[in-house]
């Protein structure tokens, strides 16, 4: 990857992290809403993102954990072992394997029903 | 002699393959019914000759940053770019990565369509609000 993009990406990661510290998404509306939680009124497996991420930049691990879940358990694990192939401008090799495919798929929408149901613990 | 339909090596006056039985006594090349694998030295099972994208990763963005049922339906062609190209069906795998890719866009401008009406509409709201809450004063 050249510097250039790199240079841009900390960049926009950096104004992004600003943004994100110091407007709280529960109190500001210009932050982009979830299409499909705004049509159906349910949880979406990526709902929460954006107020865990602010929550993170305060510190407050516990409550971005609680917002998703999903966001610790399988995003991040996924960046950190995918980042170094990305960054050399590879694909990594498990993400062609038919069972990563598939367990995405799996965990994607049964995290999707769970937390739509009353049955989600958090 | 290497087997045109599945690479084992046989004997070179072998008139059928002694693993999958095809002739070996047939016309060459031009008059396959299948897709002959592109190399033939190699088994192709498990080993993917040419690189197909399987559009995973924007297909799990599509369906977390645009949340709509379209980025799963990508993602299970995604999978299936996987699954096909590990059983060697390569015409399967490049069809089903034509339609995660056509499905990830259509969740991804959906999903893009419904933030701009809905950014319109709050933008209105706020409108709406300062006006009252000048005349309020």
């Amino acid at each position: 990857m050249k510097a250039w993009r790199i240079a841009s990406l900390v960049v926009v990661a950096a104004v992004g992290a600003w943004v994100l510290y110091a407007f709280a998404p529960t109190q500001y509306g210009f932050y982009p809403r979830c299409p499909f939680n705004l049509l159906t009124g349910l949880q979406c497996p990526g709902c929460g993102t954006t107020r865990a991420l602010h929550q993170l930049l305060h510190g407050n691990v516990k409550a971005a954990f609680r917002l998703n879940p999903m966001l610790f358990l399988g995003l991040m694990p996924f960046a950190l072992f995918s980042a170094p192939d990305f960054l050399r401008g590879r694909t990594p090799a498990f993400i062609m394997k038919p069972w990563f495919a598939w367990m995405c798929f799996v965990v994607l929408t049964g995290y999707w029903i769970l937390r739509n149901t009353p049955l989600y613990p958090f | 002699m290497n087997c045109p339909n599945c690479g084992t090596n046989n004997l070179d006056n072998a008139s059928v393959c002694v693993n999958c039985g095809r002739s070996l006594m047939a016309p060459p090349a031009q008059s396959y019914t299948p897709p002959p694998p592109p190399s033939y030295g190699t088994p192709s099972a498990g080993v993917p000759g040419p690189t197909i994208p399987n559009y995973l990763v924007q297909s799990i963005l599509v369906t977390l940053c645009c949340c709509l049922p379209l980025g799963v339906v990508a993602i299970v062609f995604s999978a299936q770019v996987n699954s096909k190209l590990a059983a060697g069906d390569i015409a399967g795998a490049q069809d089903a990565s034509n339609k995660a890719k056509m499905f990830a866009w259509i969740g991804f401008g959906l999903g893009l369509v419904v933030s701009i009406i809905w950014f319109a509409m709050s933008g209105a709201a706020f409108m709406q609000g300062i006006r009252e809450g000048m005349a309020n004063r």
